[in-house]
């Protein structure tokens, strides 16, 4: 059997994969199981001890028609074309337990989660913003985020103060 | 006021903090980094990075597939090309269009040029780190013949966009072969040259062998990929491994060392920029004639509307795998595309290399990951 097969016969004999929510497909992996958010870090474990190596995380916004957040994660190896997909469905305002414990790169992409998206990571040593300027309020990627808020960094949007640039003699000047 | 004075800390006195960045030349773009030293050794390393954060995959949430074209090039300014295709090839993947020949050929012929113009920016770059300017002048030599033949095919210098969906915009000109001939002869003139300017160097190996060796178990935790992990050891390359366009048909070899040091990366960049040339030679000559566009199809004003589904798609930039995921829900804009980034994981991994280091040597170790900013922060 290859890898990826047998990393899924591991994961589904254990139980810790969970009925498909959706019938989203995903092509270009050599396997995708939907994982329950609690058999999450067990999972991962199994990953890395059959070794692969954490590739990538990726938040999808479907809040609108389910109320949920989808972390679609991808773990790989380095011999064969060998792509796993671990699929989570987060209702929103639960917290999904960290990876960053089995594998350190999984800290930064919660980070960049939290910050886009505002999942939060319980156990995560460091939640805080990656890519966006510390103290930002807004999630970015959120499909209900709209008109981009001022930034406190760029003085373009407001007007100069009076007499600052000379524009005061220059607009008597005509 | 009392309130303002600062509260003694239980930490003790013996380590500080030192800020490299993010305005110091070596740190390539815009990164900081926060050392932790005891003396002169380093405690723990914090990168901080986002400060070239652009929000390439809010814009693709909000432009159709062929107008989030020209960003593709900007999230790697020294691989441009590569990260080009790999969007117009995942596109094709997700949305089941076919690409003529000569185009897939072109497509590797163009990738393989603009991954040796990266690796000897990178050499000329690192070098000039390390204290040795000279050979950024030889490099740079070099480097400008490849730009100025890509930029007669494309247009551009630096941010190319030449990709499609179904091929390229613009056909290579009958005189294309010749002038890529002729910057190969250049090349293979010069490395010689080259080798025996950098490899005999002792400075240059003193302050490389042996410094900021990386471990499979650290590649494996942090997933670092691309020459970092070949210089480890592991023949991981996508071309290879996850053979895509018209990979499969070329005869090539993935150089590595066994030894994950600083030097074993600089070697196994020169080893792959031989393999690249070998490449070019082969496509050159298995360059068919025929169409560049597929008929009918695609140019960049048609509605592309590709079917409900996710597709990963993955390439082996010059830095490492590069990853693309497109959400498709159907519409003319993706719904979500997130781009896997090589020079993320390569980075973060230095929080775990460098503590313990000198910090003389951390220029030299962050050198060696070859990081591209803007392709980190995106």
């Amino acid at each position: 059997m290859a890898a990826p097969a047998e990393l899924a016969a591991v994961l589904e004999s254990r139980g810790w994969t969970a009925a498909p929510p959706t019938a989203h497909p995903v092509s270009g992996v050599a396997e995708s199981r939907w994982v329950a958010p609690g058999h999450l870090v067990a999972a991962a474990e199994a990953a890395k001890e059959a070794g692969y190596f954490f590739e990538s995380m990726t938040c999808v916004d479907r809040l609108d028609p389910h109320g949920v957040f989808e972390l679609l994660y991808t773990f790989n190896r380095w011999d064969a074309p060998a792509r796993v997909a671990y699929r989570v469905w987060v209702p929103k305002d639960v917290a999904v337990p960290t990876l960053s414990g089995v594998y350190g790169i999984a800290a930064w992409n919660e980070r960049e989660a939290w910050e886009l998206f505002g999942v939060v990571f319980a156990g995560h040593p460091n939640l805080t913003w990656l890519l966006l300027p510390e103290g930002t309020e807004f999630r970015p990627l959120l499909k209900s985020f709209t008109a981009p808020p001022p930034s406190i960094y760029d003085d373009s949007l407001k007007p100069p103060p009076p007499g600052v640039d000379g524009r005061e003699h220059a607009d008597a000047d005509g | 006021m009392a309130a303002s004075t600062p509260t003694p800390t239980a930490e003790p006195l013996d380590t500080y903090t030192l800020n490299m960045g993010p305005q110091h030349p070596s740190t390539h773009g815009v990164l900081r980094l926060k050392l932790t030293l005891r003396g002169e050794r380093l405690v723990a390393v914090e990168p901080v990075i986002g400060y070239s954060h652009r929000a390439h995959e809010k814009m693709a949430e909000n432009r159709s597939y062929a107008q989030f074209l020209p960003n593709t090039s900007r999230q790697d300014y020294l691989s441009g090309m590569i990260y080009n295709f790999a969007w117009v090839e995942a596109v094709e993947k997700l949305a089941g269009i076919a690409v003529p020949e000569r185009a897939l050929v072109a497509r590797v012929i163009l990738a393989e040029f603009n991954r040796i113009s990266s690796h000897l920016l990178w050499i000329g770059a690192f070098l000039l780190d390390l204290g040795a300017a000279t050979p950024f002048l030889y490099t740079f030599d070099d480097r400008e013949a490849i730009v100025f033949l890509l930029e007669s095919v494309t247009g551009s210098r630096l941010t190319y966009c030449t990709g499609r969906f179904g091929g390229l915009a613009k056909d290579l000109d009958a005189d294309f072969p010749r002038r890529a001939r002729a910057v190969v002869v250049k090349l293979k003139a010069r490395w010689p040259e080259l080798v025996d300017l950098i490899e005999d160097n002792v400075i240059f190996l003193q302050r490389t062998r042996g410094v900021g060796v990386i471990t499979l178990e650290q590649c494996r935790t942090w997933g670092v990929t691309g020459p970092m992990l070949r210089a480890c050891g592991v023949p991981y390359d996508i071309r290879k491994v996850e053979p895509y366009g018209a990979y499969p048909r070329f005869r090539f070899d993935i150089p590595t060392r066994p030894e994950g040091d600083v030097f074993a990366r600089y070697m196994v960049r020169i080893l792959e920029m031989a393999q690249s040339v070998r490449i070019i030679e082969q496509a050159l000559e298995a360059l068919p004639e025929g169409p560049i566009l597929a008929e009918g199809s695609i140019g960049v004003k048609k509605r592309l509307k590709p079917p409900v589904g996710t597709q990963y798609y993955a390439v082996e930039s010059a830095r490492g795998a590069y990853g693309i995921l497109i959400v498709s829900e159907g519409g003319t804009e993706p719904y979500r595309a997130k781009f896997r980034t090589p020079s993320y994981a390569n980075l973060a991994v230095m929080q775990d290399v460098m503590p313990g280091t000198m910090v003389a040597d951390a220029v030299a170790i962050l050198g060696s990951t070859d990081i591209v900013l803007p392709e980190i922060d995106r």
